[in-house]
């Protein structure tokens, strides 16, 4: 699935919270269609990176062009960008004082301008694709965690965006629930989506990765195919992360 | 004539009456004085006219100026990098202002808006200027609570707001705070009486509230008991209303959370 056409590219990315650097020059290309991993000890700064790809962090240092624009200009409007990008977080974020098809529908409305009924159709299509088509009219309040990230996840595909950043999309969840949330991720990735994830399921990256990451220190120590990555990992950090978590 | 003295009143009574004790024949007497002689009831429906306005009027004012510095405010306090110019300069402008509404006495802002800045002449004019007043000082209050709604919205909101594509006043306005408006007003309530009742002081400004209606029967008639006896149920009454409507409205806005 992977093309040939660069969707992101990140050059030299740092950022600091005030004198901590958390990102020490990041460079990464990512092409429409592929899917990568991002792993690393916790308080490595993968969380971080990933924020600053739809500029929920300011990068204090570096440039990421988006589909040919560099996002980090002030002079670029960042929302206009954003709705190509969609995002899904740890705690699911949904907008408790909504439906779930309000949550949904919201976005497209007010920012494609979709009719009302379009958006609707649009949305019960994506809920009976994660099975969720009967909790439509339910607040959030009501679902359960996998649920919840469900909802999340096509909530962001509702605006049609050219790539997915997950942030620790199963991190949240009880044990139980992490399957049902990864097999959308999974058919999301099958049928094309170009995504960003940070996440500690290992056997899923393997599984699904085209290329993975290992971010410490805030930069990049090591990249390459599950298969490089996991079989014959080359860095000794990497290594001693490898034996924590598998 | 404005005054009537009991023996007046008396032999005017209808005679089965003059058979009760004496003390209700006085309380009876000062019930008279102070609603239908000369028809003073249309005082008190007159004062309760101006009091009505007043607060209405001071109560948007105050939700305005409120969810705006509160807006100032948290976007100031809560932005990642060095707030720009402008807001910086918005920000000190809040801050002045809350420290002057805060310190100083209700009373005092009356005095100076009333006989210092504004000096009113007309009618309207007095009014306009206890609205604003009132407006100005009640701002400060809500501007507290409407801070504390915003910062109580989990940042999780705005970030999925920003992230599905949303600007920062859309985001505010849609998702963060209805929210907030639903966690704040049982505070915000709490202001609103407090507005209400604080309205009794703008008849230093010359503003013939109910309040200073009754302390003018008080004048005429020479008798405080039955006017600010019934001057305390009025508000009473009215702060209940308020209260039962503003309980209505948060069911209503409950009923999402289930």
């Amino acid at each position: 699935m992977i093309t040939n056409e660069t969707l992101i590219k990140v050059e030299n990315l740092q950022k600091k919270f005030g004198e901590t650097e958390v990102l020490k020059g990041i460079n990464i290309e990512i092409k429409r269609g592929e899917v990568i991993v991002i792993i690393g000890p916790s308080g490595c700064g993968k969380s971080t990176f990933l924020r600053t790809l739809n500029l929920l962090e300011q990068p204090t240092g570096g440039s990421i062009l988006f589909e040919g624009t560099d996002i980090t200009d002030p002079k670029t409007n960042i929302n206009i960008h954003r709705q190509k990008i969609g995002m899904v977080f740890q705690q699911f974020n949904l907008f408790p004082h909504m439906t779930v098809l309000k949550n949904m529908t919201i976005a497209p409305t007010k920012l494609l301008k979709m009719s009302k009924s379009e958006a609707e159709e649009t949305a019960m299509k994506l809920l009976e694709k994660v099975g969720l088509a009967d909790r439509a009219n339910s607040y959030p309040s009501q679902l359960s965690g996998g649920q919840k990230q469900r909802v999340a996840i096509v909530r962001a595909l509702t605006m049609q965006p050219d790539v997915m950043l997950f942030d620790e999309p199963t991190s949240a969840l009880d044990p139980e629930m992490v399957g049902e949330v990864l097999e959308v991720m999974k058919s999301l990735a099958q049928d094309g989506m170009t995504m960003a994830i940070v996440t500690h399921e290992m056997g899923f990256a393997k599984e699904v990765a085209d290329k993975i990451i290992f971010i410490d220190q805030g930069v990049i120590m090591e990249e390459g195919t599950p298969e490089e990555i996991f079989s014959n990992p080359k860095c000794p950090r990497l290594k001693d992360f490898l034996s924590k978590v598998l | 004539m404005n005054f009537l003295t009991f023996t007046e009143w008396l032999a005017g009574a209808p005679e089965w009456f003059e058979g009760f004790p004496k003390w209700i024949q006085q309380f009876v007497f000062q019930i008279y004085q102070t609603f239908i002689y000369a028809d003073r009831w249309k005082l008190f429906a007159d004062g309760l006219q101006i009091t009505f306005i007043v607060t209405i009027g001071a109560l948007f004012l105050g939700i305005i100026i409120g969810l705006l510095i509160a807006i100032i405010r948290t976007s100031h306090d809560l932005s990642s990098k060095k707030p720009n110019f402008i807001l910086r300069v918005f920000n000190t402008i809040s801050n002045i202002y809350l420290t002057i509404i805060r310190g100083t006495p209700m009373m005092v802002q009356l005095l100076i808006m009333g006989f210092v800045i504004m000096v009113p002449e007309t009618k309207f004019d007095t009014i306009l200027c206890g609205i604003i007043t009132l407006g100005i000082n009640s701002g400060a209050y809500v501007a507290e609570i409407a801070r504390s709604g915003i910062m109580s919205i989990d940042k999780g909101q705005m970030e999925a707001g920003r992230s599905l594509g949303f600007s920062y006043v859309s985001t505010m306005w849609h998702f963060i705070i209805p929210q907030a408006i639903k966690n704040i007003l049982p505070a915000l309530g709490n202001e609103m009486i407090t507005l209400l009742k604080d309205t009794s002081l703008v008849s230093v400004i010359a503003l013939r509230d109910v309040t200073k209606q009754a302390q003018n029967i008080v004048s005429i008639t020479y008798q405080a008991y039955v006017p600010y006896i019934s001057l305390a149920i009025i508000y009473l009454i009215l702060v209940v209303g308020l209260t039962k409507l503003l309980g209505i409205f948060e069911r209503r806005l409950r009923n999402s959370d289930h």
